[in-house]
């Protein structure tokens, strides 16, 4: 089964600006990066280890700030975003970290129920869509697991789950399915497909370059050497309309 | 503050059940007992140096210096006569010779008393408010004509170093209360930030799905309400137990000034606020602690 990115309207969910990323005092990771991110959208981030991929998500995912340029998220300044509005921005973005980073000292169930709480939603609200999402990543059975009994491969799945379980307007994934095998690989990527149909902007940062054939019409962001190339030309045009092909 | 303390149960779980660390109850508890004793101590201290102060600043004694005893006993009935009749005085009491001699004996010894050493006759008198020095020389002024050589010793004189002395251990307890509620403080502080580092990883990623500065500083504000709670309940029961123990030491003493020197019953009242004052400073802190650290994330 193969996916391409709905249709909605077009209003830009980031807008990158001449975004340079340095830490410290050493050189720029990320240089003269501009791009826009649609909504409904399901882009690839590509590009060698050391690239910045990670360093451009975290930009993404509103984990540091840029050392110059401009970042417009939601329609807002994400650079002058006071900083105790930056939650709620959060709120809005699903994220899959590389190294998963579960709550060691929680459940598998309590993982992925983390963004709901987190947001204030009730506990009897929450159960059914944990649950549903437990048997969608096939671990209804390890729902009391900690993750530290999980395999790597059930930690991913629970990662994702946890990502995207709050619906977010814009799901940012690193290396997402790495760890699973291409069956499960597959299977979430429908997940993302399916989330990217009700409207939510994915950024899939891989290196599996057969993940890309499995989405038809994603677009690719490669970055090579923290600089953004742009192969298929797709980021200067908006997503292509919604068609599932089998 | 406790509707931040009453989390749900499903946000408890998001920082593990132990609490903040092993020994933290119990080093809330070791200063929550050395500050009440601290300030049990300034308490009576406080009391008894008021209670103290005003008994024996009201007292007067009235010494008569008469060589004959016979015109010396005369004397001393007719002053206390004439004391009996004057505003102001609540009572009059004659010291009697025996009396006298059983105060002097320790410093001159058995029968030599009589013999040897003419002693003055002694009146003590009490009156209703503090008398001015004015008011005593008055009276002196008044005594002269009953008894040519009368002498007036108010106890507020030649008691006041000590009451200073009082007051500046009143005031030493206060300090050293203030000193270990700071040190109970920085314990806290530590004890959150330590907490803080092993939990970091959660708080970020917390964080990172939009939770708030307040989310977190709630987790541990609870743990340290918690924390606190136990240390307190501990070091009141130790505190208490030792002033009672004590308390009937000073009750088994001789009267007087140690007499004078109880644990006074609003005490208690104020000995059991202090373990919820600290659970509440303690709260604060961690509060603080948390925020100022997450404040250096994005």
């Amino acid at each position: 089964m193969r996916f391409v990115p709905s249709r909605l309207p077009m209003q830009s969910v980031v807008e990158f600006d001449n975004v340079g990323l340095r830490y410290g005092t050493g050189a720029e990771t990320l240089t003269d990066l501009s791009f826009t991110l649609f909504p409904g959208s399901f882009y690839f981030l590509t590009g060698a280890s050391g690239a910045g991929k990670t360093s451009l998500l975290k930009l993404l995912y509103l984990a540091h700030r840029p050392s110059r340029g401009a970042i417009k998220m939601f329609g807002y300044d994400a650079i002058t975003l006071p900083r105790d509005r930056l939650p709620g921005f959060r709120r809005r973005i699903g994220v899959v970290f590389q190294d998963f980073r579960l709550v060691q000292h929680l459940s598998t169930f309590d993982n992925i129920a983390l963004p709901l709480r987190i947001a204030g939603i009730q506990e009897k609200d929450l159960q059914g869509p944990v649950t549903e999402m437990l048997a969608w990543i096939g671990l209804t059975e390890r729902a009391d697991a900690r993750p530290a009994t999980l395999s790597g491969g059930e930690q991913q799945r629970v990662a994702i789950a946890r990502a995207v379980i709050g619906r977010p307007e814009m799901l940012v994934a690193d290396e997402p399915t790495g760890n699973v095998d291409p069956d499960m690989a597959l299977r979430l990527l429908q997940l993302f497909a399916a989330l990217n149909k009700l409207g939510t902007t994915v950024v899939v940062a891989t290196h599996d370059i057969h993940l890309l054939q499995e989405v038809d019409g994603a677009q690719m962001m490669r970055l090579d050497k923290g600089r953004l190339s742009d192969p298929t030309g797709s980021l200067k045009h908006p997503p292509r309309p919604l068609v599932l092909k089998n | 503050m406790l509707l931040d303390f009453a989390l749900p149960t499903h946000d408890r779980k998001l920082i593990p059940e132990g609490r903040l660390s092993g020994q933290m109850p119990w080093v809330i508890a070791i200063m929550l007992f050395l500050t009440l004793l601290v300030a049990a101590a300034g308490l009576t201290l406080a009391d008894a140096a008021r209670k103290g102060g005003d008994d024996l600043a009201q007292q007067v004694t009235v010494q008569i210096i008469e060589a004959d005893p016979a015109r010396r006993a005369t004397q001393r009935a007719a002053v206390a006569k004439a004391m009996r009749g004057l505003p102001g005085v609540v009572s009059v009491k004659p010291v009697t010779d025996s009396e006298v001699r059983n105060l002097l004996e320790p410093w001159l010894g058995t029968g030599v008393i009589d013999a040897d050493i003419p002693v003055p006759a002694l009146v003590d008198v009490r009156f209703g408010n503090l008398p001015t020095d004015a008011m005593l020389k008055q009276l002196q002024d008044q005594l002269r004509p009953i008894a040519p050589n009368t002498r007036l010793d108010s106890h507020s004189s030649w008691m006041a170093p000590f009451f200073q002395l009082m007051s500046a251990l009143v005031l030493l307890a206060g300090a050293v209360f203030l000193l270990l509620l700071v040190a109970t403080s920085a314990v806290v502080v530590l004890a959150v930030r330590s907490t803080l580092n092993t939990h970091r990883g959660t708080i970020e990623i917390m964080h990172m799905m939009g939770g708030t500065d307040l989310q977190a500083a709630r987790l541990f504000q609870r743990r340290v309400a918690l924390d606190a709670l136990l240390g307190g309940v501990v070091g009141f029961g130790a505190a208490a137990a030792v002033i009672l123990a004590i308390g009937g030491r000073f009750a088994a003493a001789e009267p007087g000034l140690l007499a004078a020197a109880s644990f006074p019953w609003y005490g208690w009242a104020i000995l059991a606020f202090i373990p919820l004052a600290v659970m509440g400073l303690a709260m604060l802190m961690a509060r603080w602690t948390v925020i100022s650290a997450l404040k250096k994330m994005l």
